[in-house]
């Protein structure tokens, strides 16, 4: 019970710090907006070949301006020195690794939901039940995803380089998460195919399961020196 | 029940090297309950790098710090740690700053906590405000207070002096002070001579990642210290 309390206050001081500087937040709409408008005018919104390309085209805009997110997440813990205090203190660093988590999630599906709105009025789609399953996949994904991103920000907090070798390190091991994000996305908002769309939520909740468990238990490693 | 006989730190052949460079060579020494031990040396003489050690936050190359004969992660939550960042948070303001430290280390009645620390370190007044705003001399204070949350066993100093004003540096003398009369255990990293000497129980000179000179307080006078200190360190 305490280290869910912790968790959840771990989490808190973190949305709370971005709540009143705004910084993630804003830079990561501005460039998920702004993917999405590259692809808008690149792409004629009304044909086939963009509505099968969409999928993906949503991918992008969700999950390369969530590398912003997971940067900063750790570069103010650094730069200020807090995360030596929080090392410092009697807190399991698996509780501290729940509750970047918690707080690195809770931020991408906020802001996923904003994207997910802006790319249905680019894209031409119309608001049905199958946008919830997208919601459920962004949820699914966003756990992996950030599961995975919080360890290597964590990794690569004191280098200099950390912005480019943040999403070098992270892409290649969340292939996966990619692959059940955009088949599963296009199973439902264009084939209607419920059954592929659960194979591919499957493999997302062990990914999920997996890489949680992973992190929780290698993050004393991560943060110990 | 720790055993009171047992001193509170003991440092064995503790040696820290960064590749072909020792940062830290072979100390050896104990601190005892209600020590208050100021540690002088020139710029990379290896004092931030041992106190690091002995806060747990660096691992040595070999030899071993304990705590109360005790090597385990107990020692993180005896031990207050003030280094030459503030370990604050800039957007949140201080009593929130000290309510989170005292959430972290489990204390009860964390708000209370805060505030009476806030009220000890003068920042009653300005416990609301985001320490984005508060001054150097404020900051120091406050990252004081955070150290002393939890009332640790044993409270590590590295350079707590830094960037103060006058009156900052006075206002803090008056807390180390009182923490001495407390009977606190301190150990205190400093360029400050007169200072580290005036507050201390018990002196070292660290040079060259060794322990070049210690002695009792009360041995030295301030004239003593500045020409042992300046013997050793332009040897």
């Amino acid at each position: 019970m305490n280290n869910l309390k912790l968790i959840w206050w771990l989490a808190l001081k973190d949305l709370k710090i971005e709540y009143r500087s705004r910084q993630a937040f804003l830079t990561t709409l501005f460039f998920a907006v702004l993917i999405l408008i590259i692809f808008n005018f690149a792409f004629d919104p009304g044909s086939n070949a963009t509505r099968e390309a969409s999928p993906g085209i949503l991918w992008v805009a969700l999950l390369f301006p969530g590398i912003i997110q997971l940067n900063r997440s750790f570069q103010s813990e650094v730069e200020e020195g807090t995360l030596q205090g929080i090392v410092l203190s009697p807190v399991d660093r698996g509780v501290f690794f729940l509750g970047k988590f918690m707080a690195n999630w809770l931020f991408l599906v906020a802001i996923d939901m904003l994207i997910l709105a802006a790319f249905v009025v680019f894209f031409n789609f119309t608001l049905s039940g199958g946008l919830l399953w997208v919601l459920l996949l962004m949820v699914l994904v966003g756990i992996g995803f950030t599961a995975v991103g919080t360890v290597f920000a964590a990794m690569v907090s004191n280098i200099r380089i950390r912005e480019v070798l943040l999403p070098i390190l992270l892409f290649p091991i969340i292939v996966p998460i990619i692959l059940a994000a955009v088949n599963g996305t296009r199973e439902v908002l264009i084939h209607n195919d419920f059954s592929t769309l659960f194979r591919w939520m499957q493999l997302l909740i062990a990914f999920d399961v997996i890489f949680l468990a992973a992190g929780f238990l290698v993050f004393d490693y991560v943060v110990g020196e | 029940m720790a055993n009171p006989s047992l001193p509170l730190v003991r440092l064995t052949g503790l040696t820290k090297k960064f590749g072909a460079v020792s940062a830290v060579r072979n100390l050896n020494f104990q601190i005892h309950r209600g020590d208050f031990v100021a540690i002088f040396g020139p710029n990379g003489a290896g004092k931030t790098t041992l106190l690091k050690m002995v806060a747990g936050l660096t691992s040595p190359t070999s030899g071993e710090v304990k705590f109360e004969g005790d090597r385990s992660a107990r020692a993180r939550a005896e031990t207050g740690y003030v280094s030459h960042q503030t370990l604050l948070y800039n957007e949140l303001t201080g009593r929130e700053n000290l309510l989170f430290y005292a959430r972290l280390y489990g204390l009860d009645g964390g708000a209370d906590l805060a505030d009476s620390m806030l009220s000890r370190v003068g920042l009653a007044e300005a416990r609301n405000l985001m320490v984005r705003g508060f001054s150097r001399g404020m900051k120091q204070r406050l990252t004081l207070g955070r150290a002393l949350l939890h009332e640790p066993r044993l409270l590590l100093l590295d350079e707590p002096y830094t960037g103060l004003d006058q009156h900052g540096s006075r206002l803090l003398t008056r807390l180390l002070g009182t923490l001495r009369a407390e009977g606190r255990t301190v150990l205190m990293i400093t360029h400050n001579l007169a200072e580290g000497l005036e507050l201390s129980t018990r002196v070292m000179i660290l040079h060259r990642g060794k322990l070049a000179h210690q002695a009792r307080q009360e041995e030295l006078t301030r004239s003593a210290l500045e020409n042992l200190y300046f013997e050793i360190v332009e040897r």
